[in-house]
């Protein structure tokens, strides 16, 4: 649900295709802003063009504090202005951030984390153990409400060694703590700007980051300058601008014009277009998310474990990632991307066999079996839910498609009223990112309320043990058991695109999908 | 049986001039190209509307994942949409969808607007002047699609509340435009006959006034009926009208619009569509405002 958290807000969309066709019947000359969906004029940016660098996002960042984030749009502004104690490589490995090192006690309770020293953050306030203290205090802060706090949560104990040296104490083995601290939990604000209630850190973020804040309009776009203090290497360029744009084929057009210079997310029916145009270059990655259907375990028909898993054999997964993504997405089966090492190589991706769901239908008993999948109005979510009604009904479902904003899709989940809603996962680092919050009994994204004592055991025992094998061989058996209760129907891992202008050169391709403008150079 | 004798060989008679207006009408009709020109092609599309179970190829709501995307040919004349679905099918059974709604609409348009626009018309007095006319002012003020979409918004996507959203946007027009013939005739001779001979109010204005007001309704309904397949087509444009996967020339632009570089057929045919079938009413529509106008030569 992360990377749809940015979903558009239904109303601001109508009013601006209302805008977009009353423009087009109008006639008049002025509709050509209109028409685009944004109030963009022409040039985009202000500053001097070829010491610029703008990027465009799929929607404009709600909360520019980490602590409170949770949409993935946010982190990608958080990439330019902060700086996470930990960093992901490539490989998803972890490397120095602003810890330049860091030792695990064998019993796996023990961090110390020693700091890079001479980092000053954008306010001027100094980078040290007592900062780190700070910022993990802050997240662990009920009154703040951090949805990240979980990260942290079995932190016994913090200290202070030294200016420089920073230890932290665990309850328990915590496997996925590091990861973590790549993340949100491990980014830094400037304690002197969290405290100061002049500055409102959600709409003027202070960080260490290689870029400042100067500016930002809300739902157009944001502006930073480059940190002249910054402790590592500085950007090739002056000025870095982000710019929303919801709509997918303006986004792409006003990449394709010129305008922008890189895109955080592209619509898989322009790839080809894209790739064929030689002012482009398209850097793909394979995704560590996972997409499918949630089932309401509480309601009718899915109470039921066999029409859950005839459902399982009723989609066509190949089909699927070939029409709606242009083979940019792998079929499914479980929450672990087939590059993960949790995933099972055992689960392989079932054929579509309609018998073989219609007798599992049969054996189940139930014979209502209509229902209404809940979808975000985007045009690919439209055609999934098309394709998926088309099939479902055809084994023997009677599917009613229902649009509905992504933002209230979620408050529907919270309080439970759906049928199946179509929501998913842009993924975690670490394997537990993409099933303890999701399949454990009663966690935070469990909207199924399917509940399986095994499954949670197993879940539990993965994320408090530290062995990688042991682990591993846990997320296999997760899997198998997610395949065979089905809360979820996993459909799809999306493949990571990011298109950009030729002359962008450095882009350093993570699969978590964040934009890393630093690494950046403009040729 | 004589004296029944006697009259039906004087019918004919008495039909004479009425004929021969029907027939100079008729004639006038005839003559404005343009008009034949709209009314052929709408009573094609009605044809097709009618018919289409037996005049599309495939099934409008068929995916084929095998044939996604696909040109015009000679299987797919229209090409195929992001789903492989038959576009030209699909364009078939969306003049269903867009005819009904035109239709059905208006219908409702003209059974609130009718009644309110007599009533408020030849009573007229505070209810008429300072209710009725006022909302249709408030109504008239807002412009329609907005209108429309709100009340959509608030009844709920799907193609029945999207007409009965049209069909209360439109309303005002109708009676404001009947309001409007009633006052002129309620002053008339005839009118004052009736009255004086003890006719009631409601044979009067059943009998007497509605007649003399069917024209204008007519044309205005026929216009109507235009303006409603189109603000249709916006309603499915925005989702809020027929709702997959049931095919509208609204919801199939909407579709087309992400593909206009790549597969622009998709966009092309329910557009075109749109403009061809809304043209061809509103020139039918003049055709009969010229026809029935007595002033025009």
């Amino acid at each position: 649900m992360d990377d749809q958290m940015y979903s558009k807000k239904l109303l601001t969309t109508l009013l601006l295709t209302l805008l977009m066709v009353l423009a087009a019947c109008g006639g008049n000359d002025q509709n050509d802003e209109a028409a685009g969906g944004e109030e963009e004029p022409e040039d985009l940016t202000n500053n001097d063009a070829e010491d610029t660098l703008v990027v465009g996002l799929d929607d404009d960042p709600p909360l520019l504090d980490p602590h409170l984030s949770t949409a993935q749009v946010e982190s990608q502004i958080f990439k330019a202005v902060y700086e996470t104690l930990i960093n992901v490589d490539e490989n998803l490995d972890p490397i120095p951030g602003l810890a330049k090192d860091w030792d695990v006690s064998e019993d796996g309770l023990t961090y110390t984390f020693y700091l890079q020293e001479g980092v000053t953050f954008h306010d001027g306030a100094d980078f040290n153990a007592e900062a780190v203290k700070y910022n993990f205090e802050r997240i662990l802060d009920e009154d703040l409400g951090s949805p990240n706090a979980s990260d942290l949560r079995l932190i016994e104990e913090m200290s202070v060694e030294d200016e420089y040296t920073f230890v932290v104490e665990l309850e328990e083995p915590f496997a996925p703590f590091l990861s973590g601290l790549s993340h949100r939990a491990g980014q830094m604000v400037s304690p002197e700007a969290a405290e100061d209630e002049s500055i409102d850190l959600s709409n003027e973020p202070v960080g260490t980051g290689p870029f400042q804040f100067v500016d930002r309009t809300a739902q157009s776009h944001l502006e930073f300058e480059r940190h002249d203090d910054y402790w590592g290497d500085q950007p090739d360029y002056q000025y870095l601008e982000y710019h929303a744009f919801s709509n997918e084929d303006t986004r792409i057009t006003n990449l394709v014009s010129g305008d922008l210079d890189i895109v955080n997310r592209v619509a898989h029916k322009d790839l080809e277009q894209l790739e064929e145009n030689p002012e482009i270059n398209m850097s793909e990655e394979d995704g560590i998310g996972f997409q499918g259907l949630m089932l309401n375990t509480d309601r009718e028909p899915f109470d039921n474990q066999k029409v859950r898993q005839a459902m399982n054999y009723a989609v066509d997964r190949e089909a699927i990632t070939e029409v709606v993504f242009h083979n940019g997405a792998e079929p499914a089966v479980s929450p672990f991307a087939p590059s993960s090492w949790a995933n099972n190589p055992d689960l392989e991706v079932p054929d579509r066999e309609v018998e073989k769901a219609q007798e599992l239908l049969e054996e189940s008993g139930v014979e209502d079996l209509s229902f209404t999948l809940t979808v975000s109005p985007s045009p690919a979510e439209q055609q999934l839910s098309e394709m998926l009604k088309s099939m479902l009904d055809e084994v023997g479902f009677n599917v009613e498609i229902e649009q509905v904003e992504f933002g209230a899709i979620l408050d529907r989940m919270y309080e439970g009223d759906f049928d199946i809603a179509r929501l998913g996962w842009s993924g975690r680092v670490d394997p537990d990112g993409n099933a303890y919050s999701w399949f454990h009994t009663d966690e935070t994204y469990n909207f199924t309320g399917s509940s399986n004592e095994q499954l949670d055991e197993l879940l539990i025992d993965a994320r408090t043990t530290v062995d990688q094998s042991e682990r591993q061989e846990m997320y296999h058996e997760a899997a198998e058991i997610l395949w065979d209760e089905a809360p979820y129907i996993f459909l799809y891992h999306e493949n990571d695109y990011k298109p950009m202008k030729d002359n962008v050169q450095g882009f350093n391709h993570v699969p978590d999908g964040l934009i890393r403008p630093a690494d950046l150079t403009l040729e | 049986m004589e004296q029944s004798q006697n009259l039906s060989v004087q019918k004919p008679k008495a039909q004479n001039p009425r004929l021969r207006m029907l027939k100079t009408m008729l004639e006038r009709l005839l003559q404005n190209k343009l008009a034949v020109f709209g009314g052929v092609v709408t009573f094609l599309l009605i044809f097709t509307a009618i018919f289409a179970p037996w005049l599309a190829p495939h099934d409008p709501t068929e995916q084929n994942y095998s044939a996604v995307l696909q040109a015009p040919s000679i299987e797919y004349w229209f090409g195929t949409d992001n789903l492989g679905r038959d576009i030209f099918s699909r364009v078939i059974y969306g003049a269903q969808v867009s005819l009904q709604a035109g239709l059905i609409s208006v219908g409702i348009a003209l059974i609130i607007g009718v009644p309110v626009g007599l009533i408020s018309g030849y009573y007229r007095g505070f209810i008429d002047e300072y209710i009725i006319m006022r909302m249709t002012d408030a109504m008239l003020s807002i412009p329609a699609l907005v209108l429309a979409l709100a009340l959509a918004a608030v009844l709920g996507a799907g193609l029945t509340n999207a007409m009965i959203a049209i069909g209360l946007v439109l309303t005002p027009n109708f009676v404001r435009l009947i309001r409007g013939e009633v006052l002129a005739h309620r002053e008339k001779e005839y009118v004052e006959a009736g009255k004086a001979s003890g006719i009631s109010d409601f044979s009067i204005i059943l009998k007497h006034i509605l007649p003399n007001t069917i024209a204008p309704i007519m044309v205005q309904a026929t216009l109507a009926i235009a303006a409603a397949i189109i603000v249709e087509a916006s309603l499915s444009y925005l989702g809020l009208g027929t709702q997959p996967p049931n095919p509208s020339w609204g919801s199939m632009l909407a579709t087309g619009q992400g593909y206009l570089d790549s597969a622009p057929w998709i966009a092309l045919f329910p557009g075109a569509l749109i403009f061809i079938t809304v043209i061809s009413i509103n020139l039918f529509g003049d055709g009969i405002r010229d026809m029935l106008d007595p002033k025009m030569k």
